[in-house]
């Protein structure tokens, strides 16, 4: 399962969508849309979640200076210079600009804008107080007229609380893939799959974790066990691939592609007692504490999530695990923290590796030199 | 056969350092260009230093370090250069407690556990010539001053011109109008000596470096950027005898401890 087999199958998978009449909605934001409400509408999701080169950086820089974070400038060098593999993305039906983060608020704005495809607003506040909570809500009513207004149908409750109920059941399947005990790449493959292709790819993952169990892997134990936070690996970055060369494994991904999306599942009593399923989905905003929007207290939470993980790890296996903190260049809100969350994790005696890259293959070398010394680090 | 002696080439992006070790003594060492061949480069440095000191391939273990050391293909093991430069300062410096490594394409930091001698932190920069051994060489070229001259000429003026690019094309051009504007080529080196100084230590207190550090790497044999580092960080540093070798020597070192148990 390469990262072209992924591709070229997400192509037919799309092309099949659009001949059966769905509209597909594209957006970059990397939490907090309300994949439910678009489902529920009859549309299809796309997450934009495709890595980049040198060639897709360079490609965007006619519409956003280079400091830019890597991973938004690749996002537009993919519409600019549409490499084939990529064609899919002319199925866009419309493109959703969010304010996840400012590279999230331009680059969708641009894409929309410059490549013509219509907008569909959605603004997520930053904290979770009552009246940013009253705001959520109507963001998501907002939205929701906007979809009816498209096709012409009501989005009944009993369609959205169909919708919470198949991604619920779907994310508690993922977050299993992500506790199995395989080779962090092969992981990684399934969880992007998974979140590309969203609920329908559940009947496979449930044969995928059902044949790991069957076949347990006996690769782990010579390489070296890593946690994995900060930016996800996107779709085509070798990133997973350097950190196995240099002899780590990921056994957890605490980023978005990961344990951040799966975790975000509402709890089954408020299904039940709930009378309105868009509360639910505000509920599931405001329970997401694996966000980037969980402010004020980002850093307490993540350094409180990753401690808890550790100890109860290297407790139960016995073994060392290291930390790799991601951050794509340019992307503010974790590498601004990257310092803090090291130092604040140190104090604890877990050792972080801040890993700091664009997506230039021209320096794989000195990322594999720092990938290496971190891992001789743990012996 | 039981092993005499433990080699480690340090394949460096500039020059490739070669040392031989036995008995925990430094017994011989080469360096030389590192040039486009990296590999054969290395064959040749390890072919002639086992010769010289009389050895078979199989009584010795290669150890290889360095940002080649994927590519030589006859080295029995590597390391990063990290650990190696970790390694090889305790050499010369057994309580040494940070390192800072200026080479000719990047420059790290790293601090080391007092009571274990591992490494407990690094940094390193980020693909950027800016506080390396090549922005030293583009600027002396831009002044015309031979690059083993530059730093003397530096410490010969008591003012520094104010040098604030942080990329090393930019400082290049405002190094030719501050000579354009009078400034001395005096005050202009010391400034860029200042400037590179400077930019490590910043990514070196990253980390929380302290005494006793030592500074090696091709660029510790320039006096003025061990002096301005000196002031940056507030306090003395160390440099070893060959602080071009101490990755090498790390490397042969660690060959050494992981065959002799
Ligand atoms: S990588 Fe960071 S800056 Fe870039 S879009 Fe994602 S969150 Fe925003």
């Amino acid at each position: 399962m390469d990262d072209l087999s992924l591709l070229s199958d997400l192509s037919l998978f799309l092309k099949e969508k659009k001949a059966n009449g769905v509209k597909i909605v594209a957006y970059l934001a990397h939490d907090n849309i309300p994949e439910e409400l678009l489902d529920a509408a009859g549309f299809f999701p796309l997450r934009m979640m495709f890595g980049g080169n040198d060639d897709l950086m360079d490609a965007s820089h006619n519409f956003l200076p280079p400091s830019t974070c890597a991973f938004a400038q690749s996002c537009i060098g993919l519409y600019s210079t549409k490499p084939n593999i990529f064609s899919f993305l002319d199925l866009v039906d419309f493109f959703i600009v969010s304010n996840h983060c400012v590279s999230d608020i331009c680059v969708s704005e641009i894409i929309s804008k410059h490549f013509n495809i219509p907008r569909l607003d959605f603004y997520v506040p930053y904290t979770k107080n009552n009246s940013s909570l009253k705001y959520f809500k109507l963001e998501l009513l907002e939205l929701k007229k906007r979809l009816e207004a498209i096709t012409g149908t009501e989005i009944t409750n009993e369609k959205l609380f169909e919708s919470i109920n198949k991604y619920n059941e779907f994310k508690r399947v993922l977050l299993k893939v992500n506790e199995l005990e395989i080779l962090g790449s092969e992981k990684l493959k399934v969880l992007q799959r998974a979140m590309l292709y969203g609920p329908e790819f559940q009947p496979d993952l449930e044969k995928f974790i059902q044949y790991v169990r069957e076949n347990p892997s006996s690769l782990l134990e010579t390489s070296k066990d890593i946690l994995f936070t900060g930016c996800s690996i996107f779709v085509n970055d070798n990133l997973v691939d350097l950190i196995e060369e240099g002899g780590g494994n990921i056994i957890f991904f605490d980023t978005w592609i990961g344990s951040h999306y799966s975790s975000q599942i509402i709890n089954d009593s408020s299904i039940q007692t709930e009378k309105d399923p868009l509360d639910l989905l505000v509920l599931k905003f405001k329970d997401n504490i694996y966000g980037d929007h969980t402010v004020p207290n980002f850093l307490e939470q993540k350094v409180a999530l990753i401690e808890n993980y550790y100890q109860k790890y290297t407790k139960t296996k016995g073994r060392k695990l290291g930390v790799i903190n991601h951050i794509i260049k340019f992307c503010d809100h974790i590498s601004l923290l990257s310092s803090f969350l090291k130092e604040r994790l140190q104090e604890k005696g877990i050792s972080v590796l801040n890993l700091e890259r664009d997506y230039s293959r021209a320096n794989s070398g000195q990322l594999l030199t720092r990938i290496e010394a971190y891992l001789e680090m743990m012996e | 056969m039981k092993l005499k002696a433990f080699i480690g080439i340090d394949i460096g992006s500039l020059a490739t350092k070669i040392v031989l070790i036995s008995e925990g003594r430094l017994i011989d060492h080469r360096t030389e260009r590192s040039t486009y061949d990296f590999k054969r480069i290395g064959h040749n440095l390890f072919d002639d230093l086992l010769k010289k000191n009389d050895l078979n391939r199989e009584e010795v273990f290669l150890m290889s370090t360095g940002y080649g050391r994927n590519t030589i293909d006859i080295a029995d093991d590597r390391v990063t250069e990290i650990t190696a430069h970790a390694k090889g300062t305790q050499f010369f410096f057994p309580d040494v407690h940070s390192v800072i490594d200026i080479g000719g394409q990047d420059s790290k930091a790293i601090v080391i556990s007092k009571k274990t001698g591992n490494v407990v932190d690094f940094q390193m920069n980020d693909k950027c010539a800016a506080g390396t051994g090549r922005f030293l060489e583009v600027m002396a070229h831009a002044l015309e001053v031979p690059i083993d001259q530059f730093g003397d000429l530096a410490l010969k003026s008591n003012k520094s011109a104010s040098i604030s690019s942080t990329c090393t094309v930019f400082a290049e051009s405002e190094v030719i109008s501050l000579f354009a504007r009078g400034a001395s080529k005096e005050e202009i080196a010391s400034g860029i000596h200042r400037s590179i100084a400077r930019r490590v230590a910043g990514m070196a207190k990253r980390i929380g470096v302290g005494p006793k550090l030592v500074f090696c790497g091709g660029v510790a044999k320039n006096p003025a950027v061990k002096k301005y580092l000196e002031e940056e960080l507030g306090y003395e540093i160390e440099t070893p005898e060959f602080p071009q070798l101490t990755g090498a020597i790390g490397a042969a070192l660690i060959a050494q401890e992981n065959n002799t148990n």
